[in-house]
């Protein structure tokens, strides 16, 4: 309740900061985000409405002009017909209508971030008023294309002085339309099965049969964000700024849920794709001071975030029992599994920057930032279960010592079974940067920088039960341990002293400290070369490493030398190595650490095979390459172009052992006349990630690649080679005063996952081993998109637009191959049926008004 | 339907009431008294501008505007706007429509002193003597032959500090851009923040159309929708990092619309809480979630320990095959792990729960 109340109270504060009006704010290219609303139909939020003025940009000279790099500026547009009221001039255009989808169009791809429906829409209300003589202006612009994708927003100010904006916005996220429960309460947070399913008491048929009757539905998350934002001129040096936003998230998705394995154990076990709630907001505070002078500049701001989940767990109810694996032996019988959701919590971060120019045109910036996030959720409890749970062995459910392998549900099936209530988990953030330019002649400048950064965890949490004096927690919703005698996840010094086990929470505190000194020598008027090099040492706790130093040395060239072109181009050498590798860094965080745990004649469990490299500590090599240049064939064409590609080599046995990625891409654009606009692009890039793993032979305590538990013929090798073509087009014409615009957008993506392995021992199964087969199906999606648009004029400030969005797709993804006919696999159900493959069809006639 | 119409109701009387509430604010901001003006008129073609002002103080964030210094036309005197527009006249009506002529003629207004045009293109006499000697006037075009950092610098006069205050040394500047590679003042070409396309993400899309072409796969942030921005995560102008994040960390960035992300969890996945690029990535992917491999290869590159998580699953084990397999179907691996981000549940470190 106390939260709860704080969070009413949170959601308040944007309305609360704007009435006191004493916190400026702007979401600006600096901080936050929301720097920009439009939506599908128009993501350029509408300023392409108006046609480009046929009269060009000047009357000195005809066609367009370049920006530097070599780009084509666009035709300015017709400029909106003003309407005088009084000291303010009015202008705006208003676009209402109504579109028509037909097709596939409940598809959750053609729907992801948009949600078309049918129907009445508002396309753009956009409308300005400015007062020339002070410079005073205000805005409104709104759209409104679906319940769920709909913005509005008001901004008024004095240009030089200050701006007040606010918005509103819903976006909608549509994850699935073929998904089905067996559950009820969905987007709730407590599953129950739907009837007649029975919790640990139905067959795989009647839950195929349940599966199968339930109607298909569609899960979405929305995100409904309201902002407003406020930024003003103190002095001419002093300016202020603070926005505040809230944003309610709500919906379903797929999510997991587990009663241990189902593979090794046909007809038991519990493998289940539930739909998780999605019921939280976050409120977004920032605000900052900054002054801008001679000599000095100073930047303060502070940024704040408050997370809240309006529930801590949500629960589901399990359709199948278990079955112990020992003989004559009987299973309780768990009905309800649990997740805690992710923590409400709140963040603070303060930064201050300082910067003073320097003789020889130079400047030294430090600034500094210190954060704290922070979280104090109250903890689910292990289990939610009532009488028992575990194995009867004796082949009845009473406890007592014939039943060692068998718990009291209420020995953990409450809070007092932790050794706190809370979470109460903290990290600390400390940022420290210092860098230095100066200028000693026109065409020399040098550069250098320091950066430190840290993380501190504050609190770590030891997972032991006052109530029973075990230590660890309760595996599976308690299932692993009724179906298995003795892998429940308990650990203690009598019945269970051999027992490895997860006891604490792993702190992760982290170091970086950076350090780059880089030059840049202008040669010439039209050559430009750059030098940096930059030492970056990574220090994490608890990681396999403490220390990961990368040195990198990045070439930069820039070349202006013929009129027609503009060439730039960079490279980077970066060798990234460490300290010893240690392959188990975690055991702190087990049993084995305790006082009184006694390992197994056979030792205890290997961690992981020594040889493996975690590739974000792992040493490597990379080089990247980087080329771009914009040429001007003719005065009114531009054709880009651009090669990229980044090769890392990981020294690793095991573990990712490469990532390469190689693209290039070609635009054209042609701008013949203000009447007449072309463009079209190409892109190609292919990816490459290698991966080694080993298969074990039988569980033992050698790590070793090539010992007893990880023998060389357990190997296996995985290739994941992507290949992307893009291509797109666009083309504008005006005949007379109709306007004609087109487009067409496709990218082919195609994805071979291969892999060969040493010997059959490396695989899940053996038999498959003689299959003859090496790769997975492909995993494709290709997408067309076809625009075409009309637009003719019914009056002088009145138009009509007629429209067609058409957008074809095939996909597959193997994860779902066979989910179109079976989701309900022995004791494993699935909710959603994976992507699908659409076609699906968009008709707009709009109304256009100049207001 | 009911609570989505109230809702929304509500929401709409919130937005009519801040209007409502900060309108005055808008008015009442012409009347403040501020600074005095000592410069004389860089109007050399009359004395209409004085005819024409008003009793109002020009807006502060004018009051430093001077006419821009261009070093290859160190003799050159201010001529005035209407100068200009005698040979600029259609450049100087589609200006007339931009923020910046709106604020930079009612500064004008309130203190001749400020230019208009010569605040960025510097003083024109030189220039409207040799029309056609390329550099007289500062320009923002290629070929224009005023340097670039000659450019920049004429823009940060009034521009500097805050979300440009590490403009240099960031990529953008040392790859010799100029501001006009992504503004045109010049005429209203976007909704917001004079670009030269009409949004971000096209402006961006000029030079990194191989990014933009990644947002058109599968998985995708809701840019092509028009949902979101590349300034929403990067701030182009610099920052303190080398790809110009808008944050401390590639985390930090992502917690700004994932805040139920940011924990700190019970028990945590270090990965996840060193970087979220290392299973995903931040633009588009042709895997589920942005992810960077399929699941469970994915979760193998690290994972190699005993009994399942090891195994080299093949084609065998899909819903089509002989022997289906958890950890292969569907969500594959985060299945059963789904609190893969971290748990807060006291029984999740494995992410079970």
């Amino acid at each position: 309740m106390r939260d709860r109340r704080l969070h009413r109270t949170l959601r308040l504060l944007p309305l609360a900061t704007a009435v006191a009006a004493a916190m400026p704010v702007q979401a600006d290219s600096g901080v936050g985000v929301d720097t920009w609303r439009a939506n599908r139909l128009h993501p350029d939020a509408g300023v392409s409405i108006s046609a480009p003025d046929e009269r060009g940009t000047s009357w000195l000279a005809p066609g367009q002009r370049r920006a530097p790099t070599g780009n084509l500026y666009q035709c300015p547009l017709e400029p909106a017909p003003p309407r005088e009221r009084g000291d303010w001039i009015g202008h705006g255009v208003l676009e209402v209508g109504a579109i028509a989808t037909s097709g596939d169009d409940h598809d959750a791809q053609w729907n992801r971030y948009v949600d078309w429906d049918s129907g009445l829409i508002l396309g753009l209300l956009d409308y300005t008023l400015e007062r020339p003589d002070d410079g005073s202006y205000a805005n409104v612009r709104a759209s409104r294309i679906s319940d769920d994708d709909e913005y509005y927003q008001a901004v008024f100010g004095r240009a030089g002085s200050f701006k007040v904006q606010a918005f509103l916005r819903d976006v909608p996220n549509v994850l699935s339309d073929d998904a089905k429960s067996i559950w009820n309460g969905v987007g709730g947070n407590e599953l129950t099965l739907v009837a007649p399913l029975v919790p640990a008491g139905s067959t795989r048929a009647e839950v195929a049969a349940a599966h199968a009757a339930a109607p298909t539905r569609t899960l979405s998350v929305t995100r409904e964000k309201q902002g407003i934002g406020f930024s003003m001129y103190l002095t001419p040096r002093w300016t202020l700024y603070a926005n505040a936003t809230n944003e309610d998230r709500k919906g379903a998705r797929a999510f997991g849920g587990t009663f241990f394995f189902n593979f090794p154990f046909p007809d038991n076990g519990g493998i289940f794709e539930t739909l998780r709630p999605i019921d939280d907001s976050t409120v977004n505070l920032n605000g900052g001071l900054r002054f801008a002078g001679p000599v000095w500049r100073m930047d303060f701001g502070y940024v704040g975030s408050f997370y809240r989940d309006a529930y801590t767990r949500f629960t589901y109810e399990t359709p199948y029992a278990l079955y112990p694996v020992v003989p004559g032996a009987v299973s309780a019988p768990l009905t309800i599994g649990q997740f805690a959701t992710e923590p409400d919590n709140d963040y603070h971060n303060l930064k201050a920057t300082f910067t003073r120019k320097l003789p020889l045109n130079g400047e030294l910036s430090l600034t500094a930032s210190g954060g704290r996030m922070r979280q104090d959720d109250d903890l689910i409890a292990p289990i939610e279960c009532q009488g028992v749970f575990g194995i009867g062995l004796e082949g009845s459910l009473a406890l007592g010592p014939q039943n060692p392998f068998l718990f009291d549900c209420a020995d953990w099936n409450t809070p007092d079974a932790l050794s706190r209530r809370s979470a109460d988990m903290q990290i600390d953030t400390t940022l420290f940067d210092g860098r230095i330019v100066l200028q000693p002649s026109g065409d020399l400048t040098v550069r250098g920088g320091v950066r430190w950064n840290r993380e501190d965890y504050r609190d770590t949490y030891l997972a032991f039960n006052p109530r029973t004096g075990q230590y660890g927690y309760v595996s599976e919703n308690g299932a692993q341990g009724s179906v298995v005698p003795g892998e429940i996840g308990f650990w203690d010094p009598f019945g269970n002293a051999s027992n490895v086990t997860r006891v604490r929470s792993l702190a992760l505190d982290l170091e970086t400290t950076e350090a780059t000194f880089a030059a840049d020598w202008k040669l010439g008027t039209h050559d430009t070369l750059g030098a940096t090099y930059t030492f970056n040492r990574f220090e994490p706790t608890h990681r396999e490493r403490r220390e990961v130093d990368a040195h990198s040395l990045k070439l930069t060239w820039v070349n202006r030398a013929l009129d027609w072109l503009t060439f730039r181009a960079n490279y980077t050498y970066l060798t990234q190595d460490g300290d010893r590798y240690n392959h188990d860094p975690y055991e702190h965080t087990f049993s084995m650490s305790l006082p009184g745990f006694i390992a197994l004649p056979g030792g205890v469990l290997a961690h992981t095979v020594d040889a493996l490299r975690k590739y974000d500590v792992s040493s490597r090599d990379q080089n990247k390459l980087d080329l771009m240049a914009t040429l001007a064939p003719r005065a009114d064409m531009t054709l880009s172009a651009s090669l990229r590609g980044e090769w890392n080599d990981y020294d690793a046995v095991l573990g990712r052992r490469g990532y390469d990625t190689l693209g290039f891409t070609l635009q054209w654009e042609w701008q013949p006349s203000p009447r007449t606009s072309t463009s079209v692009y190409y892109g190609y890039d292919r990816s490459s990630l290698g991966i080694a793993n080993i298969n074990d032979l039988e569980n033992g305590d050698d790590p070793t690649l090539g010992g007893a538990t990880y023998p060389l013929e357990g190997r296996w090798w995985v290739d994941d080679e992507q290949r992307n073509h893009n291509a797109g087009a666009t083309f504008r014409h005006a005949f007379g005063r109709v306007r004609f615009d087109a487009g067409w957008n496709s990218l082919y993506s195609r994805g071979i996952t291969s892999y060969r392995f040493a010997s059959p021992v490396a695989l899940a199964y053996f038999s498959d081993g003689a299959l003859g087969i090496d790769r997975f199906p492909p995993m494709s999606w290709r997408v067309n998109s076809f625009d075409i648009g009309i637009t003719f004029p019914l009056h002088e400030r009145a138009s009509l637009r007629l429209f067609d969005y058409y957008e074809r797709a095939s996909i597959r993804d193997w994860h779902y191959d066979g989910f179109d006919r079976v989701r309900v696999i022995d004791h494993r159900v699935y909710a959603d049926g994976g992507p699908e493959s659409y076609d699906a069809n968009m008709v707009g006639l709009l109304l256009r008004v100049t207001l | 339907m009911a609570q989505a119409r109230e809702a929304r109701t509500r929401r709409m009387a919130a937005l009519a009431w801040l209007l409502a509430v900060f309108a005055p604010l808008a008015i009442a901001q012409q009347d403040r008294a501020d600074l005095s003006r000592s410069l004389p008129s860089s109007d050399l073609s009359g004395d209409t501008v004085a005819a024409t002002r008003r009793d109002l103080i020009a807006a502060p964030g004018f009051a430093l505007a001077r006419v821009g210094d261009n070093p290859a036309a160190p003799g050159a005197t201010p001529v005035g706007e209407r100068m200009c527009i005698g040979c600029h006249q259609l450049e100087a009506e589609h200006f007339t429509h931009t923020f910046h002529a709106l604020g930079l003629h009612a500064a004008n207004k309130a203190d001749a002193s400020i230019p208009v045009c010569e605040t960025c293109h510097g003083a024109g006499s030189a220039h409207a003597r040799e029309p056609t000697t390329k550099g007289l006037i500062i320009g923002y075009t290629k070929g224009s032959q005023t340097p670039i950092e000659v450019q920049a610098r004429t823009c940060l006069t009034c521009h500097e500090g805050g979300p440009r205050d590490h403009w240099r040394g960031s990529v953008h500047q040392r790859n010799d851009l100029s501001c006009s590679d992504c503004h045109n003042p010049m005429a209203k070409f976007s909704a917001e923040g004079s670009l030269a396309r009409g949004s971000i993400n096209d402006t961006c899309a000029q030079c990194h159309r191989d990014v933009r072409m990644q947002f058109d796969r599968r998985s995708h942030m809701p840019l092509p929708e028009g949902q979101m921005s590349c300034v929403d995560c990067h701030n182009p102008h610099g920052s303190l990092t080398a790809p110009l994040l808008k944050t401390n960390t590639v985390n930090e960035t992502c917690y700004q619309c994932h805040a139920e992300k940011r924990g700190p969890f019970l028990f945590e996945h270090a990965p996840v809480r060193t970087n979220c690029l290392n299973c995903h990535t931040p633009h588009g992917s042709n895997q589920h979630a942005l992810l960077v491999a399929p699941i469970p290869f994915l979760c193998q590159q690290c994972h190699s320990h005993q009994r399942h998580p090891n195994d080299l699953q093949t084609p065998a084990s899909l819903a089509t095959g002989p022997h289906p397999d958890e950890r292969l179907m569907g969500r594959a691996c985060i299945t059963c792990h789904a609190n893969i981000h971290g748990s807060n549940a006291p029984s999740g470190p494995r992410f079970h729960e």
